[in-house]
């Protein structure tokens, strides 16, 4: 048997024209693009959000209510992106064949070519990166070396931004296609068929509408209550101690012994002043119970009901002003989420709680014994556990 | 509609420039390992997944009865992406046994649930559009079908 030669190689890659399926069409990829666009989009304004909420002093405080706000959002970003999986596949599939289009001649024709291919390798490059990053964080597995947060967040701008160059690039097609009919002819390259094939075109539409429903059914419990039983592949079915999930026990993290310790005392620093309090003294105060959910960076929720010390009567112990900004630091001695910060406006919030009981019972040792601070409309990676320290700031 | 492209053009461009500053101030080890999967994601798209694909289609074209083609790419329209976005939760990747409410479900049993009941759809929807054109009724064929 004789090997092909290397001149053939080009000519056994298929051509664009060699496609003909009716499906692959301007009028099919358009709806498809139009929801993926959606879903990015949605997904890229939650992201902003969600790293303003987490941006320890931003110029522009991050709102403390409604309550429930930053789980909302974060899940509509977890469920955007994973929406965004079978429409993602479904659009590149339609127009497959542009990536084998031969590079037309004439210089500026092929630089404008050569730079509509840049801007679509790079759009494709985030986009899957964003939705395979983004998923195998909600599964908390990391298999890469960067840095999540930062790179994910960089590549969200690098996305969109590749996202709007297309739709500038392709905008005249987009409003032909989405202004006609689903069966019109009228864009499709050379070569496709004439009429359906193996299904029609509005046959494959409802079924990528399909797919994207099933994806968010199949997922979104993990965030959104009554699908807790329905979706089958979410992260976390929503149990745990207490009736609520857990991210790190305090065995992982270390803080066993000193968060049991009898020698437990919570500081409070403001300036030269500072007092200690042992978990006897925090139970003698007045306590507060509220109803707040954790809504984890990673997409997850659940709601709970918080009974402790309101942060800001223990900042009057040591005569903190209104409005101080106060760092929040726990026992743990490693973890990103070992210290946070609490803006004015949340040290203020009479439901900003060192949470001493959850759901009428004293927290458990993985919830944050001896108290966890809880505050409403913050990302749960900030809702520090085993606090030993609460230190004004500003 | 000319200065509507354009201006999307330079907001586009000024977004995926800021993403690019972004990126490359983490560090020159951290934009390597990024580089790294953003080629990897497109290389495993446009060159096994997609090929993969093809090859499959044009299998199913010659194996599968032609009016049983349609019901069969509806389901794994529906059933491969979902397959794909599973994958962290299938692997277990992420699992340890100190997080025991992080992947706390049979993922396995709730994927083969899942494949059941989208066949089980597809397959009963096939059978009832066929009846129905059988009958007389125009609703199997109007659009096409599937």
């Amino acid at each position: 048997m004789r090997l092909p030669a290397l001149r053939d190689v080009p000519r056994a890659i298929p051509r664009e024209d060699d496609f003909s399926s009716w499906l692959r069409s301007p009028a099919v990829t358009a709806r498809v693009g139009l929801w993926l666009g959606i879903t990015f989009g949605l997904a890229f304004a939650t992201g902003l959000i969600s790293h303003w909420a987490q941006t320890p002093s931003p110029w522009l405080a991050f709102p403390t209510s409604p309550s429930w706000g930053y789980r909302v959002t974060q899940g509509t970003h977890v469920i955007a992106g994973t929406a965004a999986v079978p429409l993602l596949l479904v659009k590149l599939w339609t127009v497959f064949p542009k990536l084998l289009a031969r590079p037309p001649r004439g210089v500026r024709e092929l630089t404008l070519h050569g730079l509509e291919r840049v801007s679509i390798a790079v759009l494709v490059a985030a986009a899957v990166f964003q939705l395979v990053t983004g998923l195998a964080n909600a599964a908390q597995w990391y298999p890469w070396h960067f840095n999540f947060r930062p790179t994910h967040y960089a590549l969200g701008w690098i996305a969109i931004g590749a996202l709007v160059v297309h739709i500038a690039v392709k905008l005249p097609i987009i409003r032909t296609a989405l202004t006609s009919d689903v069966d019109s002819t009228a864009q499709d390259r050379t070569g496709t068929a004439a009429g359906p094939g193996v299904m029609s075109r509005r046959g494959l539409l409802r079924t990528t509408w399909a797919a994207t429903g099933v994806a968010v059914l199949a997922t979104a419990g993990s965030t959104v209550p009554w699908l807790r039983h329905v979706s089958v592949l979410g992260v976390r079915s929503g149990t745990g101690p207490q009736g609520l999930p857990i991210n790190h026990t305090a065995a992982y993290r270390g803080v066993v012994a000193a968060a049991t310790a009898a020698a437990y005392r919570l500081t409070v620093v403001n300036g030269d002043r500072q007092v200690r309090l042992t978990l006897a003294d925090l139970r003698a105060m007045d306590q507060t119970t509220a109803s707040l959910p954790i809504a984890c960076v990673e997409g997850w929720s659940a709601g709970a009901t918080w009974t402790g010390v309101p942060v800001r009567h223990l900042l009057d112990l040591v005569g903190a002003p209104a409005g101080s900004e106060v760092l929040v630091e726990s026992l743990q001695e490693h973890g990103g989420e070992r210290v946070s910060t609490l803006a004015g406006n949340f040290s203020g919030h009479p439901h900003t709680l060192l949470a001493l009981d959850l759901e009428g019972e004293p927290l458990s040792l993985d919830h944050g014994f001896p108290c966890r601070l809880i505050a409403p409309d913050r990302p749960g990676v900030l809702q520090t556990k085993w606090v030993g320290r609460l230190e004004v700031t500003a | 509609m000319r200065a509507t492209r354009v201006a999307l053009l330079l907001l586009g461009l000024a977004a995926g420039g800021y993403g690019g500053w972004r990126l490359l101030d983490l560090g020159w080890a951290n934009t390597r390992a990024t580089l790294v999967w953003l080629v990897g994601g497109v290389v495993l798209h446009d060159g096994v997944f997609a090929p993969v694909v093809l090859v499959v289609a044009l299998l199913a074209l010659r194996v599968i009865r032609s009016d049983r083609l349609a019901p069969a790419v509806v389901a794994l329209v529906i059933l491969v992406p979902l397959t794909l976005l599973a994958v962290p939760e299938l692997g277990r990747f992420g699992a340890r046994a100190d997080r025991p409410t992080l992947l706390d479900r049979d993922y396995w049993l709730g994927w083969s649930v899942l494949v059941t009941l989208v066949v089980a759809a597809v397959a009963s929807g096939t059978v009832a559009r066929r009846l129905m054109t059988i009958r007389g009724g125009d609703d199997g064929s109007r659009d096409g079908g599937r």
